[in-house]
């Protein structure tokens, strides 16, 4: 699954802990998911996609697709 | 469970740690070994600090020491934690075999790990089944 987690934070001039604050969750865990190492909850992908007022499948992309 | 982070408490570990300690020195002091005792008390008072100094570090292994942390520190912990229990089983069904080779099919202590082991497996899959 790849994502558009670290391209749409950068346009958005933000930090990796400065989304992961925004969020709730860990800076660790932003870095994870934009490495692709870790595939976020439904509620988190869902908090991902409002923060950036765009939807889920606009932001995770099947590898196929 | 939500996804977002619980800050947790610093000093959870160190907690365990002390106590769980405390009670193992004391129970080695009402033994009679006194100077293994109070290395036991050195040991886990200096295992006890290096757990609180780690927990207030900005890293995954903080928030898990701190019992807390977002959904992929949480899932790190049941996963390390699933994996330590694995261990731990093959651990004492492998002591449990040896001990019956060696004691005339008496597994020993070993046997209460493997039936605690067991029970709780049974229980814990029976009520997460019905919650998910």
């Amino acid at each position: 699954m790849k994502n558009r987690v670290s391209e749409l934070r950068t346009a958005a001039g933000l930090s990796q802990g400065e989304l992961g604050k925004a969020l709730g969750v860990s800076r660790q865990t932003i870095n994870s998911i934009e490495n692709g190492r870790y595939l976020p909850s439904l509620p988190l992908a869902l908090a991902i996609a409002r923060n950036f007022e765009s939807s889920v499948e606009d932001i995770f992309i099947p590898e196929g697709d | 469970m939500g996804y977002a982070q619980t800050t947790g408490h610093r000093g959870a570990t160190t907690a365990v740690l002390v106590v769980g300690g405390g009670g193992l020195a004391v129970a080695t002091w009402l033994g009679g070994e006194h100077g293994l005792a109070l290395g036991l008390v050195v040991f886990y008072a200096l295992a006890g600090a290096a757990a609180y100094l780690w927990s207030g570090r900005d890293s995954d292994v903080g928030a898990i020491l701190r019992a807390g942390g977002d959904e992929r520190q949480r899932r790190l912990d049941r996963a390390a934690t699933a994996h330590a229990g694995l261990a731990m089983g093959a651990a004492a069904i492998l002591g449990g075999i040896v001990s019956a080779a060696r004691h005339h099919g008496d597994i020993g202590q070993y046997g209460v790990i493997c039936v605690v082991g067991g029970v709780a497996y049974v229980v814990s899959l029976a009520i997460l089944r019905r919650r998910s």
